[in-house]
């Protein structure tokens, strides 16, 4: 079979090697850790700068949409194709192009993986801060388009406090450099308005990111509950003491008794809830304030509270944490988690809520979340050939996001609008509010070329509904 | 544009009501912005009265600069026209304060020591002390994203701000972020404006991140024999796992600044670190052990420096900006932003080229961040301050760095752009001002490029 007129323009852009084209081939990139869409027309892994210039040429000139894509790790479908289009995969763009410890800074292509950039400088004792579940897969291209969080953003800020400046190729093939590798460029903060636009203003081909000091110390501790309102009102408590833990995490006994099933981490099968609990920094504060944690647990009646004795043990309860995902789909067919945040103080109210939420819908739902941002994670289970049960899990994720916005907060704190909440959108934004988005869209991305139908409101099907049919497809 | 102003001035009354407008030619005169002085001061007292003032100006043409305590309004281009000042010290009310949350939403016109002022009730603090100080209101912290001696340990503005509110020159309120500190929905249009300069809209209401305020502080002076031993120090130091909060670079009239009004004595030629940590007794003798082992090493003496002599010369750091140029009015000060790695270079040249130029040269530098603050007076003429600071751009830029030329005499401004040459993305700057402010009404050629 000859490759289509497409492929062809495609491939002189790139190189044989760089296009893949077969139905075959295309199955995997329908897909994105949310669920599946539509397949692309192509997918075409660049190799520079200037071939993602002119992959876009093509595209445009074809009037196809262009999708930028990571690893495919994303949970809101922002790398995949909501109509038609060329995903453009930047799993060859993978090199680290500097690496300057005096400075502090890293300038990478978007497909290096989060986890191999802090290996990369970890011997030289720095990391890069910015640390989502997913993170041996996922790319610093992809943290950028998502604006990623993870444990350890409570203390460190999510990926947007360690971005400096980016290399972008915006959809008329130009290409410009925002921010710089020093603090604060006179000008807009336009790196600070490109890392969270999902791939809808540019596509990122360069990152100049921050290194932070690996702590000197760290004490990971797991303090274990009998009542899920004992360790929600921990969260807040521990702050009020005047102490940031680095991590300050929450799962409940349902999630537990999942994750204890796959990893063996050690967390009690018996409980209502743990907090796994982190607190970093030079070692005479990583004393006192394990200490002072330790004591707000016991006055909140935490059963008992233990401390990781080695590097070992505290790997594996991370590993239990950030493996609690995959571990719950042991649990039924599918499942649907959410990204919602509310302020940390109305933790004990919202979980009290899910669980209505819950019998509600005649529905279970598991809670792991980063306690410490008040960012929740509530897992919907589901069997996707039900479609009964797509349309209750639909309405509980629904007034799971209108309590988060109702309580001053958001409907997604890490994973992203994607193609699952862009119609949700209006819960948080008035018309006014999103009029001026679509300014700043149309100022990069006049045509639309970049990653459609993401992000702002189409006005089309709710984005949730299509994904959860999707899910069962 | 007189007789525009006067037909708006109606509508403006009405708006806001005729007690809140002034134009009275001494208060417009002290709403000036490099010399030039609005036809009118407006006073709004809420968010809608900001909007709709927008909105009447935007219909009539006139350009508008809001401010409150003008801490940050000297940094800029001469407006290109300005027919209305916006005084934004009406709006100080807090509208949401969660001490657990570690969050607070404020109006523009809030000052930051009353800010500072509530929070320590409860041990919180925004970790700020931008040019100005405590005077500086959360508006012009925000719309300049200032920082100073606090941003090594906590960052800028752009760290702490989870969300605002901001008036559109459509008259509309609209919102971004939240009360949350994490939140991905939508485009972050807080970092747009943080560091805009009030020339895309106004911000109307912040909500900011709180942060635990350290229970004990103290400061150590660490006198460098040379800027090549500052270098090895800075190295030493950032290598450490040391959290300080403020890490200062100063020559040594940028010492006598700090010291001044307290009996610390100053050596006259050598450069200093001035430097603050916090936390618990603990915490603080180790630091103090670490830092002395470390300068031991280096052959450098530190000193620890007492709680009031510490906040005076702490307090000299933010007034800095200012106070030069009140001592000696003409004094050219000139922010260079570099990597970390450059900050003493550029200091070594800017010290020589004030030599050449047979100039005084105070500077304060952040070596952990890399920003350095440097005041040059008593220039010839202003032709030499204006090729001075061409020279020191050029050593900014070759060091990697840029450079803002935060205060000079108006004259010169005519003939630099403040904020240096735009880049490759001037374009995107150009047409989002385009986008949001199509009638160029918000402080009109004051940005970069003269936007």
């Amino acid at each position: 079979m000859n490759p289509p007129p497409l492929v062809r323009d495609l491939i002189r852009a790139t190189s044989r090697q760089a296009v893949l084209w077969r139905k075959e081939d295309l199955l995997l990139y329908e897909y994105d850790a949310l669920s599946a869409l539509r397949q692309p027309e192509a997918v075409v892994f660049p190799t520079s700068t200037q071939e993602v210039v002119r992959v876009i040429r093509v595209a445009a000139r074809h009037g196809l949409p262009v999708i930028p894509r990571g690893a495919g790790t994303g949970l809101s479908g922002g790398a995949t194709v909501a109509e038609r289009g060329i995903v453009v995969g930047f799993s060859r763009m993978n090199k680290m192009i500097e690496i300057d410890l005096e400075n502090q800074r890293a300038r990478v292509q978007p497909g290096v993986v989060n986890l191999d950039l802090s290996a990369a400088v970890s011997d030289a004792g720095y990391y890069f801060a910015p640390d989502p579940s997913s993170q041996k897969a996922c790319t610093v291209g992809g943290n950028v388009a998502e604006n990623s969080g993870g444990p350890h953003t409570l203390a460190y800020g999510v990926t947007t406090n360690h971005v400096l400046g980016l290399e972008v190729v915006l959809p008329d093939g130009n290409v410009v450099h925002t921010g710089a590798k020093f603090w604060d460029r006179p000008g807009y903060d336009l790196t600070g308005l490109l890392v969270g636009s999902e791939g809808t203003l540019g596509i990122v081909t360069e990152i100049t990111v921050r290194l932070s000091r690996l702590p000197e110390a760290v004490n990971t501790l797991v303090a274990i509950y009998d009542r899920v309102s004992d360790a929600t009102q921990t969260v807040a408590a521990i702050t009020a003491r005047g102490i940031t833990p680095a991590a300050l995490e929450m799962m409940d006994g349902f999630t537990l008794r999942a994750v204890e099933a796959a990893t063996h981490a050690g967390y009690p099968t018996d409980s209502a809830a743990v907090l796994l609990i982190e607190v970093e920094g030079l070692r005479e504060a990583v004393e006192e304030q394990t200490k002072t944690i330790e004591a707000v647990c016991r006055e909140h009646s935490a059963r008992e509270i233990r401390r990781a004795r080695s590097a070992e043990e505290r790997a594996l309860l991370w590993k239990g944490r950030k493996n609690a995902f995959g571990a719950l789909g042991r649990i039924a067919p599918n499942y649907y988690v959410q990204d919602g945040v509310i302020p940390r103080t109305r933790l004990p109210e919202m979980l009290e809520y899910t669980a209505e939420v819950e019998k509600k819908y005649g529905l279970r739902i598991g809670n792991i979340f980063h306690a410490g941002d008040g960012n929740l994670h509530p897992l919907i289970m589901f069997d996707a050939r039900d479609p009964s049960q797509c349309d209750r899990v639909s309405r509980a994720a629904k007034d799971l996001m209108v309590k988060c916005v109702e309580m001053g907060g958001s409907i997604t704190g890490e994973h992203g609008v994607g193609v699952e909440k862009n119609e949700l959108m209006p819960l948080l934004f008035s018309d006014d509010d999103l009029a001026m988005l679509r300014r700043i869209k149309e100022v990069f991305n006049p045509s639309g070329l970049l990653n459609p139908g993401k992000v702002l409101p189409t006005g089309k099907i709710c984005g949730e509904l299509r994904v959860l049919a999707s899910v069962g497809a | 544009m007189a007789s525009s102003v006067q037909s708006a001035h109606m509508e403006f009354a009405a708006w806001v009501g005729s007690d809140h407008l002034s134009d009275d030619p001494a208060v417009c005169r002290a709403a000036a912005v490099d010399g030039k002085a609005p036809a009118l001061v407006v006073y709004p007292s809420t968010a809608e009265e900001v909007a709709g003032i927008l909105r009447i100006a935007a219909t009539a043409g006139l350009a508008v600069i809001p401010f409150r305590n003008r801490t940050q309004l000297d940094i800029g281009n001469p407006p290109e026209r300005y027919d209305v000042g916006l005084s934004l010290k009406e709006m100080n009310n807090v509208w949401h304060y969660e001490p657990s949350d570690l969050t607070i939403s404020v109006e523009p016109g809030m000052k930051l020591g009353d800010l500072q002022y509530l929070a320590a009730q409860d041990h919180l603090w925004l970790p700020l002390d931008p040019p100005g100080g405590v005077k500086a209101s959360v508006g012009g912290m925000l719309a300049t994203n200032a920082t100073g001696p606090l941003g090594h340990g906590y960052g800028s503005p752009r760290d702490m701000v989870l969300g605002m509110k901001i008036a559109t020159t459509e008259g509309k309120i609209i919102k971004t972020g939240g009360r949350v500190v994490k939140n991905v929905a939508g485009y972050d249009l807080a970092k747009l404006l943080l560091g805009s300069y009030g020339t895309l809209g106004v911000i109307v209401e912040a909500n900011l991140k709180l942060y635990p305020l350290p229970r004990q502080r103290a400061t150590y002076v660490l006198r460098a024999k040379s800027l090549g031993m500052a270098r090895e120090l800075r190295r030493r130091i950032l290598a450490t796992p040391l959290p300080f909060l403020r890490f200062l670079l100063v020559n040594p009239a940028g010492a006598r600044w700090l010291r001044q009004g307290t009996p610390l004595a100053v050596e006259s030629t050598k450069p200093e670190i001035w430097m603050e940590a916090g936390g618990s007794e603990r915490v603080l003798e180790r630091t103090q052990k670490s830092l002395e082992d470390l300068c031991r090493e280096a052959g450098v003496s530190v000193e620890t420096c007492g709680g009031a002599e510490a906040e005076s010369v702490w307090n000299h750091a933010s007034e800095f900006r200012h106070a030069v140029v009140e001592a000696q009015p003409g004094t050219v000060v000139v922010r260079a932003s570099l990597p970390i790695a450059a900050c003493e270079e550029f200091l070594s040249a800017a010290q020589q080229e004030a030599e050449s130029a047979q100039a005084e040269f105070a500077a304060l530098g952040s070596p952990g961040v890399g920003t350095v603050h440097a005041a040059i007076s008593g220039f010839r003429d202003l032709g030499e301050a204006g090729s001075t600071i061409r020279r020191l751009r050029e050593s900014a830029k070759q060091l990697g760095g840029a450079l803002v030329v935060e205060r000079c005499p108006v004259e010169l401004k005519a003939a630099l752009d403040v904020w240096g040459d735009p880049g490759d993305d001037f374009d995107l700057m150009r047409k989002i001002k385009a986008a949001w402010d199509p009638q160029r009404i918000l402080a009109p050629g004051r940005m970069i490029g003269r936007i």
